[in-house]
């Protein structure tokens, strides 16, 4: 059985009078320990299926399992119980808040944990030195580079040892260098601690650090690439009708 | 409401955007300032006005006089009430006023003849300075109620002019009663001879019945004994009295009621507007903490908590405000002689307190429930 298994998921919203659906019928089988790229157009749905992964959207129709669990199935509140104990989330604008340190930022996860202000501290005191900016716990975001922001982001996505972390184009808003700093820490989470990491992204180079990348288009899944770790060598195959390939 | 750790987070919030929170918690300070002494000045109503079952005072009239200056009753009234069945006491008064009217700073002179005033008013009075012996002895001697002493920054030793009358301050008196505060005791003879030149004429008695049941009896029997007189009486309770001769005031009084209704809607709007607006500016932010497994329970409830937070603080500054300004003040609604004291105690803080924090919980709830509600996606979408 699959990590993350996805069966006929989909997704309707309503627009006007219309329907839309991002996600069409769409069957996914990640394992743990994995390293997926989503990429696709505007409108393809990966966003969509990221945020379903995450639990922060509910499908409309299909079941999405993770480690066991249908979180389909699971009421507004066990679902935010489930996100705090098992997906970190890293934004593409690292949505830090802004009146809070980085080590405030990094420990609010860490709140909802029943653990001792001592444990806390060691945690996020772990997590920001993980993402080397173990000497910046007292700046505010509005005093740490683009590439600072996304690394405290990361910090707080992993301090509470999530099994799953999301990233939606984590790299979007950062010059080459700071993309270069955030994917090698991502892969280095995916790698030494095996956090199964699903990511969703515009830019094929960044996709290229992911172990499978997914073609998404019309919210059908259309083609799967994979690397082979590094080496730049690709196999890609094509999907015929957007089920699991 | 929420545990000791996310309390940080509340205050950041309320501190975030200063001047908003400085001008929200200034006019909910200024609106429950003026919630406290609304309540303040109702509370004086009702202590002056409102009859309990202990008491025992009547106070003897001129029939269908209501001012001291216009209510002249013969002295030797005095055995005549005295020898009434169920009468424990009676003093004669004479009452003079620096001032007929509605004000807040009245010099009431009370005269009482020296040898009774130990065994009537006395009894429910005590003089935490100076001396009776001293007030005896000396023909323009003064006891002061503690308010009037206070408000006119008057003590022992000290000479004072009201009403065209000069006293020496023989000693200052407590009393939990009313009337007392606000007043300057004098003997008798001394107010007679300095207002009317001559002796004879007095204001009011004032009577004790050995038994509160007995009130009404004796009343009506005051006043028909004295129905054919030259001089006819109204006797009543000291509090009817109080409530009849100021009846005026009380109603207007009473009419800041609604004042004061006002002043916890103004408390409730503006928490509600702060809030409100804080809740807009941060919806990305909820949505942030929501992803990170925040539950929507307890994002409401930090919602609330700020309004509170908000609420609680202004409550404070206002009530607190108001308490030290009427503590200090000593401030009387006097009106014919009449006081009726504005008097905030740690109670009224405390529901002026109480308020603030029911208001912000009320004011918070809608924002917090509509922020709660959110669904996540829509929350980042809307950005």
């Amino acid at each position: 059985m699959a990590f993350i298994e996805c069966r006929q998921l989909s997704k309707t919203y309503r627009k006007g009078a219309g329907t839309i659906r991002p996600l069409d019928n769409l069957d996914l089988d990640v394992d743990q320990g994995s390293f997926l790229a989503l990429m696709g157009p505007s409108g393809s749905g990966k966003t969509t299926l990221l945020n379903l992964i995450a639990g922060i959207d509910q499908p409309s129709g299909g079941a999405l399992t993770i480690a066991g669990q249908d979180i389909a199935k699971l009421s507004r509140s066990r679902l935010a119980q489930w996100r705090a104990k098992h997906v970190g989330y890293v934004f593409q604008l690292y949505n830090l808040v802004p009146v809070l340190t980085a080590y405030e930022n990094v420990e609010l996860p860490l709140l909802l944990h029943p653990i001792s202000r001592k444990v806390r501290h060691e945690r996020v005191a772990a997590a920001l030195s993980l993402v080397g900016l173990a000497d910046r716990h007292d700046h505010y975001p509005r005093q740490l580079s683009g590439g600072q922001e996304q690394r405290v982001a990361i910090a707080r996505a992993i301090v509470t040892d999530p099994d799953i972390l999301v990233a939606d184009e984590p790299t979007g808003d950062l010059d080459k260098p700071s993309a270069h700093a955030v994917m090698e820490l991502l892969c280095r989470l995916n790698q030494e601690l095996g956090k199964t990491l699903i990511m969703v992204t515009h830019d094929a180079a960044t996709a290229e650090y992911a172990g499978l990348t997914l073609h998404l288009d019309k919210g059908r899944l259309v083609e799967q690439s994979v690397q082979t770790a590094f080496s730049g060598e690709t196999a890609t195959t094509r999907t015929q009708d957007g089920g699991a390939p | 409401m929420i545990r000791i750790k996310f309390w940080p987070l509340v205050i950041k919030q309320v501190v975030r955007h200063r001047v908003r929170t400085l001008l929200t918690v200034a006019g909910v300070g200024i609106a429950m300032y003026l919630f406290v002494a609304i309540q303040a000045m109702q509370k004086g109503v009702a202590e002056a006005t409102q009859a309990s079952a202990a008491d025992t005072t009547l106070v003897v009239y001129r029939e269908d006089r209501f001012c001291p200056f216009t209510s002249r009753l013969p002295e030797y009234y005095l055995p005549k009430i005295k020898a009434i069945d169920g009468v424990e006491s009676a003093v004669p008064i004479r009452v003079v006023v620096n001032n007929c009217r509605a004000s807040l700073d009245v010099v009431t002179f009370r005269g009482v003849p020296r040898d009774q005033f130990a065994d009537t008013i006395g009894r429910d009075v005590e003089v935490q300075d100076g001396s009776l012996d001293a007030w005896k002895k000396r023909s323009d001697a003064a006891l002061l109620g503690e308010t009037l002493a206070a408000r006119r920054g008057l003590k022992t030793g000290d000479q004072f002019d009201a009403a065209g009358i000069t006293a020496y301050v023989a000693g200052i008196l407590a009393s939990d009663h009313a009337q007392d505060q606000n007043v300057a005791y004098v003997h008798l003879d001394f107010l007679q001879q300095q207002t009317d030149k001559k002796l004879g004429t007095v204001t009011q008695f004032n009577v004790k019945v050995d038994d509160p049941s007995k009130l009404d009896a004796v009343s009506a029997e005051i006043d028909a004994l004295f129905a054919s007189a030259e001089q006819p009486t109204t006797t009543r309770s000291e509090k009817a009295f109080v409530a009849q001769v100021a009846g005026d005031m009380i109603e207007l009084i009473g009419f800041t009621r609604y004042l004061g209704w006002g002043c916890l809607v103004a408390v409730l709007a503006l928490v509600g507007n702060a809030i409100v607006l804080s809740v807009q500016d941060r919806i990305k932010e909820h949505a942030i903490l929501q992803t990170l497994g925040y539950p929507s329970s307890l994002i409401g409830r930090l919602i609330v908590t700020e309004a509170v937070v908000l609420g609680t603080v202004g409550g404070l500054v206002g009530a607190g405000a108001a308490l030290l300004t009427i503590r200090l003040t000593r401030m009387s609604f006097s009106v014919d002689g009449l006081s009726i004291p504005i008097d905030a105690g740690p109670l009224l803080l405390a529901t002026g307190l109480l308020l603030s924090v029911a208001l912000g919980v009320f004011a918070g709830l809608v924002p917090a429930i509509q922020a709660a509600r959110r669904p996540i996606v829509t929350c980042f979408r809307a950005i």
